[in-house]
């Protein structure tokens, strides 16, 4: 190897390894304005109240849906709308986090320009600044969790958790929800100021489709397979299963569009992550393009330094 | 510059009334302290007394506290001001001097910690709505209004803020964006608009209710040269258009303060630290008038002119005794001299020594000499001064 | 330039300027509201995503409380429940986000300290807001409840159409009334109003009973149908639209909650006029109009 060549290698490797420092540096400091930006000014105590009624709300909303309508017979559905509603609190944290932080930093803080002209890579601040919500909406998980085991009576056993597969769906879960976070921010680049809500309904959409609150079987046959291409609904049966092995499965069952294409009624935990892995990639792939075309859409239009309210 | 402004005027653009010097001639005194009454030097000279219109600006012992950590910040610190209706008034003084917060308490957006202030002998503590309805403000860098809209729509919002009917708030827009040079921009949405731009949409709005008093707070911050001129020469034309009109313009541009004011105050730290006229603020630093005269020739020497009434010195500027310019030679000669009136000896005595004047320029302080000269140091080496946003 | 009439320049002094009739400040006021919804008009059709995240998607929203009482096999006027509950939701989101807490995007845009430089009074501005806001709220309730209508087989039953539509229309008055109270006390609180908010949301949802009868939160049920307008006007509208059906027991008659949103309605809208007009001196007080990122 020449002297060229292996200078030529070492300046590679080099660079590889400074863009890399470069992208965690920019990670890390969006993160921390984030998680800045989330905690200051707020009393602790509405901060509390933030992470913990509206997720306990929601799945309290739900528990007493089941008691109007099953009574006691409905408490065996419990931990399934407890898990189901407590990570649609993640869910919209996670979408919510990243549209945000456009909508604000745009409208608000009037830095998105800035921000977006500097040399950190403007996904990368994007997805550092979002994560704070992230972080809230995990607060607000584990402790519908908690509430769920400790006061509304769901069952839970340590022994019989599937660690492996609990694993595997956090993780790629994670990606999943950060992916339609993306996707939600490109969205908002192009939308005016009132899109605050837009998360939310997003979010809502898919609550009707990915087996969160009831199972999948339960929807008309021919929308069932929608939900199939979501992550999300992977993501959900795989930490029901694995948090609460042998308990009712979202997605399956006799007669479900699942049945009809994979030739069997209920998936195995095999199934569960390799349908996350992919769905997983298809929708962050589609979540990248949508951002991409966004941006360019928005800087031939301007709309990076222009307010739009009414 | 639009001539629709002077359109519907039955004179000429009027010239701003002139205020007489004359008790502002002497040495002159700081502001009164709170509680006093104001000296003549500090009050406007055509200011309406007794029972006449009250004045369109009276404020006394004013304090603005601001309750902010680590401690809080004296924006104003006891001050006493009367600005006359009709009146171009003008608060000079840097980032952090008081003058936003000023002009916040008389446009009724900021309470007092202290003192009392009145616009048009209402008190802007108790009496906001009537204040309301014939003021108007606009600020420099203002980003207000609805970027989905244009730029016509937008007037036309505000002019329902007025009440103002549909059918009159529609026309009162198409005048104003005529006035200020905006016909092509008036479909335009109002976030795409430039900065410029942006400020004349803004002037106009601060417009629409032909206000009786309009305060601008930086208006030309901002703006580039000839969009700060456009504004000025639109702040000059309508104030001039229709007696009574009063203006307060607060700036830290001093050439601007210059131009526009009839009178200003030098504002810093929450005092006023000096009220006048351009002219009399400059003779507190400089009483006489000093000159720089151009000659192809001199006999005698610039000591012959230092013994003509008047004259209280005349010397060759330094290096140019003798000098060339071009090709001819120039004699300069600095001239100071009691007053503006010794000139003419001057002259003549020159032209009977057959001295041909090729140039005379006038030396005059500025603004910032006169804040020198009551601080002590300029506008831009402020003392690091803790200032509030708002 | 020449002047207006109407500011009455000709022959007057300032202070007589300043002295408006009473007619002038009521026509002002009703201006000001017009003035004040026309930016949103205009918005509606200018950027047209709302039509999608606004109408689409939350109907989708609710239409998974449905398939949940589809899941639990549940008579299907509970259906019907979580769909009026899903309509309700639409004006209870604009009073939240589209007038308390616009206040605070007004006063980081500047426009806000402009409002109170104006002479109307600033409940003209919230008025405008909201029904500025209302056609895409009604927009939403009318798909909302036609489609649901059409896709899931609700069926109402309306007795007495009149009191139904009276109990509307004072369900929003509450509502709007409310807002202008949290739009009051957002104008003190900054950034922290954002918060409170996000926390009228889905705690507002479960103590409403949007979507399950109040009546089955017990104690908690009946104080909110006492205080919170959402609740009274919901659980009211549910008896009337759904006349006949089976209810569990346990809140007033439709009549009896009109008289309390009525009285709601009263209240809250005095109240709003009150702290409107406190939560300003405060704000002129500490300096609150115009500062920006608190």
């Amino acid at each position: 190897m020449t002297a060229g060549a292996a200078t030529t290698g070492r300046e590679a490797g080099v660079s590889s390894r400074g863009r890399i420092s470069d992208l965690v540096r920019s990670f890390t400091v969006a993160a921390r304005l984030g998680w800045a930006l989330e905690a200051n000014w707020t009393d602790p105590l509405l901060f509390f109240i933030y992470s913990v009624a509206k997720p306990l709300s929601s799945a309290l909303i739900l528990v007493f849906m089941l008691e109007v309508i099953g009574g006691p017979a409905g408490r065996s559905l419990r931990p399934f709308v407890v898990v189901g509603s407590a990570l649609w609190t993640f869910v919209v944290s996670g979408i919510s986090g990243l549209a945000w932080a456009i909508l604000e930093d745009r409208e608000r803080y009037r830095v998105l320009k800035y921000v977006y002209v500097s040399p950190s890579d403007f996904l990368v601040v994007l997805m550092g600044r979002g994560v704070a919500r992230v972080a809230v909406g995990l607060a607000g998980v584990v402790i519908t969790l908690l509430v769920g085991v400790t006061v509304l009576g769901v069952t839970f056993d340590l022994a019989t958790v599937d660690w492996g597969l609990l694993a595997i769906s956090t993780v790629f879960g994670l990606v999943s929800i950060v992916a339609l976070g993306i996707l939600m921010a490109g969205i908002c680049i192009q939308t005016r100021q009132e899109s605050w809500s837009y998360p939310e309904a997003f979010a809502g959409a898919l609550f009707l489709i990915t087996g969160a609150v009831f199972p999948l079987i339960v929807l008309p046959v021919v929308i069932q397979p929608i939900g199939l291409l979501m992550p999300l609904t992977w993501w959900i049966a795989g930490v029901r299963q694995s948090l609460f092995p042998g308990g009712v499965d979202s997605i399956g069952g006799p007669g479900s569009a699942f049945e009809s294409i994979f030739g069997h009624a209920h998936p195995g935990t095999g199934e569960i992550a390799l349908a996350l892995l992919v769905t997983s990639a298809v929708v962050t792939l589609a979540a990248l393009a949508v951002f991409r075309w966004s941006d360019r859409r928005a800087k031939q239009a301007g709309l990076y330094d222009q307010t739009s309210g009414s | 510059m639009s001539a629709d402004l002077s359109s519907g005027l039955n004179a000429t653009v009027a010239t701003p009334a002139p205020v007489s010097d004359s008790g502002l001639s002497a040495a002159p005194e700081p502001v009164p302290a709170a509680g006093h009454e104001p000296s003549p030097e500090t009050a406007p000279s055509h200011a309406t007394t007794g029972a006449q219109e009250p004045p369109a600006i009276e404020v006394r012992g004013l304090r603005r506290v601001y309750k902010v950590k680590p401690k809080p910040v004296v924006a104003l610190d006891g001050i006493d001001l009367d600005v006359a209706s009709g009146e171009f008034f003008g608060l000079l003084g840097p980032n952090g001097a008081g003058k936003t917060t000023l002009i916040k308490i008389l446009t009724t957006l900021l309470l007092p910690s202290e003192g009392t202030a009145k616009v048009f002998g209402f008190d802007v503590e108790h009496e906001t709505a009537q204040i309301r309805r014939i003021m108007n403000m606009v600020a420099g860098g203002e980003q207000s209004g609805y970027g989905i809209l244009v730029v016509r729509e937008q007037l036309w919002m505000f002019t329902q803020f007025y009440g103002m009917s549909n059918k009159d708030g529609w026309r009162r827009t198409d005048e104003l964006i005529e006035a200020v040079g905006l016909q092509e921009q008036k479909h335009q949405r109002v976030s795409t608009l430039s900065t410029g731009q942006r400020q004349k949409m803004n002037l106009a709005r601060g417009l629409l209710n032909d206000p009786w008093i309009l305060f601008l707070d930086e208006p030309t911050l901002g703006l580039d040269v000839a969009a700060a001129r456009s504004m000025r020469e639109l702040i000059v034309e309508w104030k001039a258009a229709v007696p009574g009109r009063t203006v307060l313009l607060t700036t830290h541009y001093m050439a601007e303060a210059d131009e526009l004011c009839e009178r200003i105050a030098i504002v810093d730290h929450g005092k006023i630290l000096a009220i006048g006229s351009p002219e009399a603020l400059k003779r507190r630093v400089q009483r006489e008038s000093i000159f720089r005269v151009e000659l192809d020739q001199l006999e005698g020497g610039a000591a012959m002119l230092s013994k003509l009434p008047g004259v209280v010195s005349a010397s060759a500027a330094a290096g140019a005794e003798g000098s060339e310019v071009s090709d001819r030679q120039v004699v300069v000669i600095n001239l100071v001299l009691e007053d503006d009136s010794a000139l003419g000896d001057v002259v003549g005595a020159l032209a009977a020594r057959g001295s041909q004047i090729l140039g005379l320029r006038k030396s005059e302080p500025t603004l910032e000499d006169v804040f020198v000269e009551l601080v002590g140091r300029g506008f831009e080496e402020g003392e690091p001064s803790e200032q509030v946003t708002g | 330039m020449a002047t207006m009439d109407f500011v009455g320049r000709a022959g007057k002094s300032p202070r007589e300027a300043a002295q408006w009739s009473r007619r002038q400040v009521l026509m002002t006021d009703l201006r000001s509201i017009r003035g004040r919804a026309y930016p949103r008009w205009r918005g509606l059709f200018r950027e047209k995503s709302w039509v999608l995240f606004e109408i689409l998607l939350p109907f989708l929203g609710t239409s998974a409380f449905v398939f949940v009482y589809r899941a639990l096999q549940a008579p299907v006027e509970y259906v019907g429940f979580a769909v009026l509950g899903g309509a309700m939701t639409a004006f209870w989101l604009n009073v939240i986000w589209m007038m308390a807490n616009q206040l605070y995007w007004e006063k980081t845009q500047g426009n806000l300290e402009l409002y109170f430089a104006s002479p109307m009074h600033f409940m003209s501005i919230l008025f405008g807001m909201a029904i500025g806001g209302i056609f895409m709220s009604s927009t939403r309730a009318v798909v909302v409840i036609t489609a649901a209508s059409l896709l899931y087989g609700v069926q109402f039953s309306v007795d007495q159409w009149a009191v139904l539509i009276v109990v509307f229309m004072l369900t929003l008055a509450a509502l709007y009334g409310l807002g202008m109270v949290l739009a009051s006390l957002f104008l003190v609180w900054g950034r922290e109003a954002w918060h409170m908010g996000q926390l009228l949301t889905e705690p507002v949802y479960f103590v409403s009973g949007l979507n399950f009868p109040v009546a089955r939160l017990g104690f908690l049920g009946a104080v909110s149908v006492a205080l919170i307008p959402l609740a009274t006007g919901l659980d009211a509208m549910r008896q009337l639209a759904f006349a006949g059906a089976a209810f569990p027991v346990g809140t007033p008659s439709p009549l009896v909650e009109i008289g309390i949103l009525v009285l709601m309605s009263i209240v809250s809208i005095a109240a709003a006029r009150w702290m409107l007009l406190a939560m300003e001196r405060r704000a002129r007080r500490d300096g609150r109009l115009s500062v920006r990122w608190q």
